[in-house]
């Protein structure tokens, strides 16, 4: 086994805030502590910065696809009628959501004129609700199509376990069939008991080992084992 | 190694699917569906709620994006009526960034009778945080400031009535994924025991069937077929346009079914044959 690489001081450093945040987390939801400063109000409070690192990720992949697209346009490459789709879809509908959406800065019109918010308004109502819906909804509903011609390729009886997903798989299809329970009661029957015993059963096993996965990862990463 | 795979094309495939789902949605055939225990356990939960505590607060979570608008928003519809016909407060959140788009859509799709926004229901908009999640159930106006209005939260009756989120009676969350239940299993139900109920997509809830089994949520709502269930529930048949995609839903399901089988006859012939040369 290859001996451990010396750290700099900054990696010495990061390891440090590594193990230190992870051991307040780890302490501060298994053991209560209110005095002399209430600790699970710091922790929770902390939180907050995870959701500003992650708007500045955010915000470095807006410069760099605005980046990237205006470069797209200004040397007229190839497709570079999308990215100006690309850009403009992406900040106009910035731009609408900001002035009158749920998301809207000055909903009640105290500095954006009321005008603005009332022409505004149906704009991003039908891009959002028309557009934007219609467009994902239908993306996502292809699925159907996949499902459909790959399911008799992929669910094959080659091997006993292929062949018992198959059997639950089907039961599992027909079942979640309304019509299925005018055929036969029984389809939705045994569905509910396919879902409700071996698939908890399952599922518990699963979400058990990936729990006790993390806390394996959490510890050897603030130990710096991995 | 033989190969038995089965080369068909898929666009006769296509097409049929494309016949079975649009036939009986044109033809607008209604199918009477029966009720799972999972969805019926949302729906008494609820009406015995109004029974034995009237003016209780409910909390519902819009925790899905557009993408998945068939399946939940429906769920989202025929819930958010059932409050609005009976005596409960209602406080809308949503941990999507799409949760507050699509609680306004839900709100303009039902009959709100009576309920005054304010005093019944308010939209308190997007939880951006963990943080957030945990914090309101102490202290809601620190946390929401404003509601989605712009109103400032501390005027609002409902909130003077339930400044604290842990006051809650039911949280309910419409998820497609994380965040969702998860969050308000550790954060809510865990630490205050809220009740707690789900509606989710067909993919997700059987991963959140173990918490059924255990009580640690009250019931789930699963797919589209869960909003028909309920529609028949609260008399509404119509109301979210769940029922009449259901004839749809069965066709197609049974199209699968049919086609995996015929698919593994056609297998085993070409096995057994293979093997006879």
């Amino acid at each position: 086994m290859a001996a451990k690489r010396k750290m700099s001081r900054w990696e010495i450093i990061l390891q440090a805030a590594i193990f230190t945040v992870g051991f307040f987390y780890a302490v501060t939801y298994y053991v209560k502590v209110s005095e002399p400063i209430d600790l699970q109000m710091v922790a929770d409070n902390s939180l907050a910065y995870l959701t500003a690192m992650i708007l500045t990720a955010f915000a470095i992949g807006i410069i760099n696809l605005t980046r990237i697209h205006w470069r797209n346009i200004k040397l007229r490459r190839a497709d570079w009628k999308f990215s100006l789709v690309l850009i403009g879809s992406l900040y106009g509908m910035a731009i609408f959501s900001i002035i009158a959406s749920p998301f809207a800065l000055d909903p009640r019109g105290f500095i954006i004129p009321s005008w603005l918010i009332d022409v505004i308004s149906p704009v991003w109502n039908f891009l959002y609700y028309n557009v934007l819906v219609s467009i994902n909804t239908s993306i996502f509903s292809l699925l159907a199509f996949f499902i459909a011609s790959a399911a008799y390729r992929a669910f094959k009886i080659r091997t006993m376990e292929s062949t018992i997903l198959l059997i639950a798989g089907l039961l599992v299809i027909i079942g979640e069939a309304p019509i299925s329970d005018l055929i036969w009661p029984g389809f939705s029957a045994i569905q509910n008991w396919i879902m409700l015993v071996p698939n908890t059963a399952g599922q518990r096993g699963i979400l058990i080992g990936a729990a006790l996965s993390i806390v394996a990862f959490s510890v050897r990463r603030m130990i710096r084992y991995s | 190694m033989t190969k038995l795979d089965l080369d068909v094309d898929p666009r006769p495939i296509y097409l049929l699917l494309i016949v079975v789902i649009a036939l009986p949605i044109l033809s607008r055939t209604v199918l009477p569906v029966p009720v799972s225990n999972t969805t019926r356990a949302v729906y008494e939960f609820i009406e015995n709620l109004a029974k034995t505590r009237p003016n209780s607060l409910v909390i519902l979570s819009f925790d899905y994006s557009t993408s998945l608008v068939p399946e939940l928003h429906p769920q989202a519809i025929v819930v958010t009526q059932q409050l609005f016909t009976l005596p409960l407060r209602v406080i809308f959140v949503a941990q999507w960034i799409d949760g507050p788009a699509l609680t306004d859509a839900v709100l303009d799709a039902i009959d709100k009778g009576s309920k005054k926004y304010g005093v019944d229901y308010a939209t308190l908009g997007y939880i951006p945080n963990i943080a957030t999640l945990i914090g309101m159930t102490t202290n809601i106006q620190q946390f929401f400031p404003v509601d989605t209005l712009g109103n400032p939260t501390s005027s609002l009756p409902i909130i003077q009535q339930f400044p604290a989120g842990k006051q809650a009676s039911l949280v309910m969350t419409f998820t497609g994924g994380e965040p969702g239940l998860d969050n308000y299993l550790q954060y809510w139900q865990t630490p205050y025991k809220i009740p707690t109920a789900v509606g989710a997509p067909a993919i997700s809830a059987p991963g959140y069937m173990p918490f059924y089994n255990s009580q640690q949520i009250v019931g789930i709502m699963i797919s589209m077929r869960g909003a028909a269930e309920y529609e028949f529930l609260i008399h509404q048949v119509g109301l979210s346009g769940a029922v009449s995609a259901m004839v749809a839903q069965s066709a197609s399901l049974w199209l699968v079914a049919i086609l995996v089988i015929l698919g593994n006859s056609a297998y085993v012939v070409r096995k057994a044959t293979r093997r006879g040369r």
